[in-house]
């Protein structure tokens, strides 16, 4: 089986520092694999292990893509091999979505296509979406487990109130929860051996953006309140209660 | 001299960070610490991660990285306050390669990757401390067969490794020192575990050893040579101290810093009363001076340089900065590092003990003076 995983260069959200107004300074953070991709990395090399194949790493990115530290954590990971598409670093949602098709298109195709639930920067949870339709392959998102089954796959959703099981025809593109599996943390051995699988650099041209961004802020801050409730459990959970309410 | 670290270096370091931030490793600790019990899950992650493969040679199924790429993540893992004075044996391989029959080494490397504790050596006995050639422990042969007879005590790990490098000397020849690997499980080896006050999470016992049977293939390296062998391995052991207390009082500098930002006393930061920030700058100093000596050290033991002087000037130093820096942090965080279950406690109480085992300041400073002076001599 042909798996593609897709992942983000991020910046590294514990370095991004929040200005007194509000504002992100993202200057001193490292480039860092999306976390929730991780999840699709690992889902990917898992059902590979388990049905036979190779797993495909394909990221779209700007001068991020470039640093080796990262791609050898990507390829330390559990992907076979990468394929850094170029382009532009604030691409939206679309552009990226379209980037991927493309590549994916180069490189002949796939059985699967698997990607996390959102990239964490801005979370927009577009891209699956999009790519699916771009290819026009069945696609689903939310998907907590992932069965194979004869020549397609069982797939275990997670709605708002309930569970949902769907048997999935190849080739499909599939946006996994951030609880499907916990990622691995890669060992020295699967780093040493990063640094020599194979990396494709290729550029993409992107379709004009389909959205604008008009600003990006940090919350804005409350202070707190300091209110203390002296009582009873039973009286102390009412007039906490009482308390939400009024927020 | 650049210590700049490599990709593959800064990965290893990146993923020995997120084997620590998935769970509150601390409490564990916590709970090993006061339990007396050798931390083996958290051991286990890490050989998960290939930790006890970066000093084994590649012909050995290891990756040899080096000594500097070892104390980068000693950094990482003493900033989290973790007990890596549990992990003296891991890498010290080169000790049962050098000087290990194959089938003494097969022995050991069969531990790889378990997390388990594999070896350590017995020198202390209770007339024989730093004056480690005055030991009374005997070896004699009879009928084929080699006995041991002695008792040993303060011997690290002992309680929990399958097998020891015991040093004794011949009954028949008292100035003729050996070693013997011995099996833990042979009858005659009784041990019996100390209390002590910190580094809990590793054991620490007598060992007696009453007419235990030994074999001639039991010996550990050469006859006679013992007494070389053991004083010659005290180097690394020494340099891991220094790289494990310098990690830990990294984690108490850290832990002060962060509390001296955000504790308020009569209407401001504690950071920025002027008695706290002079701790601040003897802290950093010393933190500073801790790390660039720990990687200078581990760069000439790979290059093959590191001098039993530079061992000792560094498990001196450390061992004593580190100590100072963290009894200055306790000072900062006040009645929170003392009264609390604040880790700062155990680390302190754990490098109370390192300015005795492993050599104490006292036989550092002759070592070292005794280095400086021969360097001189011409």
């Amino acid at each position: 089986m042909r798996i593609i995983a897709c992942f983000k260069a991020a910046p590294d959200d514990s370095d991004i520092t929040v200005g007194a107004d509000r504002t992100l300074d993202v200057s001193r953070a490292q480039p860092k694999i999306g976390s929730y991709d991780l999840n699709a990395i690992e889902a990917a090399r898992q059902l590979a292990d388990q049905v036979g194949g190779e797993v495909i790493g394909i990221s779209l990115g700007g001068a991020a893509l470039d640093n080796s530290k990262l791609r050898k954590d990507a390829l330390s990971r559990g992907l076979d091999s990468l394929v850094a598409v170029a382009g532009d670093p604030d691409a939206d949602s679309f552009q990226t979505a379209t980037a991927l098709a493309a590549a994916i298109g180069e490189l002949g195709g796939c059985d699967l296509v698997l990607l996390g639930a959102g990239s964490s920067d801005r979370y927009a949870q577009q891209v699956g979406n999009q790519l699916g339709a771009l290819l026009g392959l069945p696609t689903l998102n939310q998907v907590n487990q992932i069965t194979p089954d004869g020549d397609g796959l069982r797939v275990l959703r997670l709605l708002e109130n309930a569970e949902q099981v769907l048997g999935v025809t190849l080739p499909a593109v599939l946006s996994v929860t951030s609880g499907i599996n916990t990622p691995r943390i890669a060992g020295m051995k699967d780093i040493l051996a990063a640094g020599k699988k194979p990396v494709t650099d290729t550029v993409s041209a992107l379709p004009p953006a389909s959205s604008r961004t008009a600003s990006v802020l940090a919350p804005e801050q409350v202070d707190r309140r300091h209110v203390l409730v002296e009582a009873d459990p039973e009286d102390a959970a009412r007039q906490l209660a009482q308390f939400l309410k009024t927020l | 001299m650049d210590f700049t670290l490599n990709d593959e270096q800064q990965l290893l370091v990146d993923n020995v960070r997120e084997l620590m931030q998935r769970e509150n490793w601390e409490a564990y600790f916590a709970e090993c610490d006061r339990t007396h019990t050798y931390p083996e899950r958290w051991v286990k992650a890490l050989c998960d991660l290939g930790f006890d493969l970066i000093m084994l040679p590649e012909e050995h199924g290891g990756l040899n990285l080096g000594l500097v790429t070892l104390t980068a993540v000693y950094e990482e893992l003493g900033r989290w306050g973790a007990p890596t004075y549990v992990l003296y044996q891991l890498p010290c391989f080169d000790t049962i390669l050098r000087e290990g029959t194959q089938e003494q080494i097969d022995k050991v490397l069969d531990y790889v990757g378990t997390g388990k504790q594999i070896w350590n050596s017995a020198c202390t006995e209770p007339g024989a401390g730093s004056d480690v050639g005055s030991l009374q422990t005997t070896y004699t042969r009879r009928d084929g067969k080699i006995y041991l007879n002695g008792h040993k005590t303060f011997i690290t790990s002992s309680a929990h490794v399958p097998f020891l490098v015991v040093m004794a000397r011949s009954a028949e020849d008292p100035g003729c020192f050996t070693e013997f690997f011995l099996d833990m499980s042979l009858p005659g080896v009784r041990v019996e575990p100390l209390d002590k006050l910190g580094l809990r999470m590793d054991s620490c016992s007598d060992v007696y050893l009453e007419n235990v049977e030994l074999s001639e293939s039991d010996i550990f390296g050469r006859e006679g040579n013992g007494f070389s062998r053991g004083v010659k391995d005290f180097d690394f052991e020494r340099f891991l101290v220094a790289a494990s207390d310098y990690g830990v009082a990294l984690s108490a500098f850290e832990d002060a810093a962060r509390y001296a930002n955000v504790r308020v006393q009569f209407g401001k930061p504690i950071g920025r009363f002027q008695l706290n920030q002079l701790k601040f700058a003897e802290m950093a100093i010393k933190v500073n001076a801790m790390k660039n000596m720990v990687y200078e050290a581990a760069w000439s033991y790979d290059t093959g340089e590191m001098t039993s002087a530079q061992a000792a000037m560094c498990k001196y130093y450390c061992v004593n900065a580190a100590f100072a820096v963290v009894d200055d942090a306790m000072q900062v965080m006040g009645g929170v590092s003392v009264a609390g279950d604040h880790r700062i406690q155990r680390i302190w109480r754990d490098l109370r003990v390192d300015r005795i085992s492993g050599g104490t300041d006292e036989m550092m400073i002759l070592t070292l003076a005794k280095g400086v002076l021969r360097q001189y001599a011409n």
